[in-house]
């Protein structure tokens, strides 16, 4: 017989409340996981998207809210616009690689689509496209489409498969080879022809700029500056606004987890408390055979730790679970990109599931030290009388 | 007789104060020589269970002094004192006070977790306590699964666990059958026969026969030792 061996058999006494305050902590943990979880993985994955844009410069409208950088990023739609010749007189500056983009948000069957508009053999240099399927867009494609492979893969859709857009019909000429962007969940038209769907001849929604000379961005920022209406932002001002609002969702995904950890803290101090008040006639024999106050702190702060380690484990399979559920579902409803074709193995690290049985266990400990205290301070006399 | 394996001197208790002061114990001294089958008597709250707390250590004095064995243990540290509890003295309790989510055996090797018994041994030792007490059978048995003599068996065989000179007994038969009562109390002469100094609180004047000395406790007064 040892310590861990009665605190186990205590643990399981009383199935019922063992169960609900696994519950509460494993509630807790997995609100935890899933919300850094989902912070982490949106974190990541605009990083790589912003890094698979290939651009040194984004060139939006200059009265764009700079919120809609983060449109930039997970393929958005922008409903402002510029006009098209502040692209060509852009592409006129010496040493800029340019191509536009017009982003819509459209209905392509039943399901919410990012549609691009672009200049096709400009856009698949500047990006490096490889086409895995079909053919990229031809001179007398109008209506024709490239679409992502994850586009493809979601919606059963092939070369020589045909969409309506808009009430206009459009084949699949190609399917680009997946290259870990938005770009393998977007339908791409030629920028005309989706002027003409969208009804914004003319415009465009924003330009993706790569500079030849790194070290001279300031003088091509001015040389933009100096020939278009617009504002510019390079990359890692980009990356920076879009991870700033990012942080402030993630602070506030924190503190919710944070107000679910304490309430699952108190949840075993009140769950221990019973314990110590119910097993008073226990802990009393307990002393009476010889148990000193240390062996009584241990077994009440081992029983509370066990609770820990057990709620941190089952709260990371449920929060990991909720992670994965809940970045399906976001994708799903549309409300946002970001999760679409994320790989949950990038938000789900080791380390975090290890702090996070960890913090469980620390979180449990600290709530059970001081029902055990008051375990202690039992006499065997007051606690053998209690009936 | 051989030289007093318990003493005490002029044992003073009081519970609560102002109004609610109750002078429990009233300059209680008795020797008890190791070995010997000893009954404390009285009658409800008169005192004869605060003796036997103050004996085993399960409470402190007001005033006096308790010796087991020569040492002072009201001067004991708590921890000192949980020491001496698991090593000199087992308890036996009229409810028994089993551990209700253990087996027999666990429940003998929960008392031996205190001792200084190597843990590898706890279960060949039980085994042969539960033996001793007649419950081979009931090692893996919980309480709730045997009958009132048989946990208080159990609950004697827990007292011997680590080897203690003493036992101290509250009520042992008092909530058992005349039947269960008699195994009991068997049990309880074979084992002072092994040499065990035996300390029995009771109201039981059948039981009280049996011992060797009576000390009879009346309103916190020792009225006498025969």
């Amino acid at each position: 017989m040892n310590l861990l061996k009665l605190v186990v058999r205590n643990l399981f006494r009383r199935k019922g409340r063992f169960v609900f305050t696994l519950l509460g902590i494993s509630i807790g943990m997995a609100s935890f996981v899933a919300l850094l979880s989902l912070g982490g993985g949106m974190r990541g994955e605009i990083t790589r998207q912003a890094n698979a844009l290939g651009a040194n410069f984004i060139i939006m409208p200059e009265d764009v809210c700079p919120f809609n950088l983060i449109a930039v990023v997970t393929g958005e739609a922008i409903t402002e616009a510029m006009h098209f010749e502040a692209f060509e007189r852009i592409a006129e500056i010496d040493g800029i690689e340019v191509i536009p983009h017009l982003t819509r948000q459209a209905a392509v069957g039943e399901l919410r689509s990012t549609i691009v508009g672009i200049l096709p053999e400009e856009t698949r240099r500047f990006r490096e496209w490889e086409i895995s399927e079909g053919a990229f867009f031809s001179e007398d494609s109008e209506n024709t489409a490239i679409i992502g492979s994850n586009f493809a893969e979601s919606r059963g859709l092939t070369t020589g498969d045909e969409i309506t857009l808009r009430d206009e019909q459009f084949v699949i000429g190609g399917i680009l080879a997946p290259n870990q962007s938005n770009d393998d969940v977007t339908l791409f038209l030629p920028l005309a022809t989706a002027q003409r769907v969208f009804e914004r001849e003319g415009y465009i929604s924003y330009i993706s700029a790569r500079v030849d000379d790194m070290t001279r961005m300031e003088h091509y920022e001015a040389a933009i500056l100096s020939v278009a209406n617009v504002q510019v932002a390079t990359d890692e001002q980009l990356l920076g606004s879009v991870l700033a609002i990012l942080g402030s969702v993630n602070i506030t995904l924190q503190l919710v987890a944070a107000v679910a950890l304490i309430a699952a803290a108190f949840g075993i101090i009140n769950t221990m408390m019973t314990a110590v008040y119910e097993r008073r006639r226990e802990i009393g024999t307990l002393r009476a055979i010889g148990g000193k106050r240390g062996a009584i702190f241990k077994i009440f702060l081992l029983e509370s730790a066990l609770y820990g380690f057990l709620g941190g484990i089952v709260g990371v399979a449920i929060g990991l679970s909720a992670a994965v559920f809940a970045g399906e579902f976001i994708s799903q409803i549309g409300a946002n990109d970001l999760l679409r074709g994320a790989s949950p193995e990038t938000s789900f690290s080791f380390a975090l599931i290890l702090s996070t049985i960890a913090l469980s266990l620390a979180i449990s400990i600290i709530s059970g030290i001081y029902p055990a205290w008051r375990a202690t301070l039992l006499t065997p006399v007051e606690a053998i009388s209690h009936e | 007789m051989s030289r007093p394996i318990i003493r005490t001197e002029n044992l003073e208790k009081i519970y609560g104060n102002g109004a609610a002061k109750t002078h429990a114990l009233k300059g209680i001294t008795i020797e008890i020589p190791r070995g010997s089958f000893s009954c404390i008597i009285g009658k409800s709250g008169h005192g004869k269970s605060t003796l036997m707390h103050l004996i085993g250590g399960l409470d402190n004095p007001t005033s006096g002094k308790v010796f087991i064995d020569e040492t002072n243990i009201s001067d004991l540290s708590d921890n000192k004192l949980s020491e001496i509890r698991a090593e000199k003295i087992g308890f036996v309790f009229q409810s028994f006070n089993l551990l209700q989510n253990l087996t027999a055996s666990e429940n003998i090797q929960t008392a031996m977790m205190f001792g200084k018994i190597p843990q590898s041994e706890h279960k060949k030792k039980a085994d042969e306590l539960l033996k001793l007490v007649g419950l081979s059978d009931k090692s893996n048995a919980k309480p709730s699964e045997m009958s009132g003599g048989q946990q208080q068996r159990v609950s004697i065989a827990r007292a011997l666990a680590n080897n203690p000179e003493i036992l101290l007994m509250d009520e042992p038969t008092g909530n058992l059958d005349s039947e269960s009562e008699e195994d009991v109390l068997n049990h309880i002469t074979q084992i002072h026969k092994t040499g065990k100094t035996i300390v029995i609180v009771t109201h039981n004047k059948d039981l009280a026969q049996k011992a060797e000395i009576i000390f009879e406790v009346i309103d916190g007064k020792l009225a006498r030792p025969i």
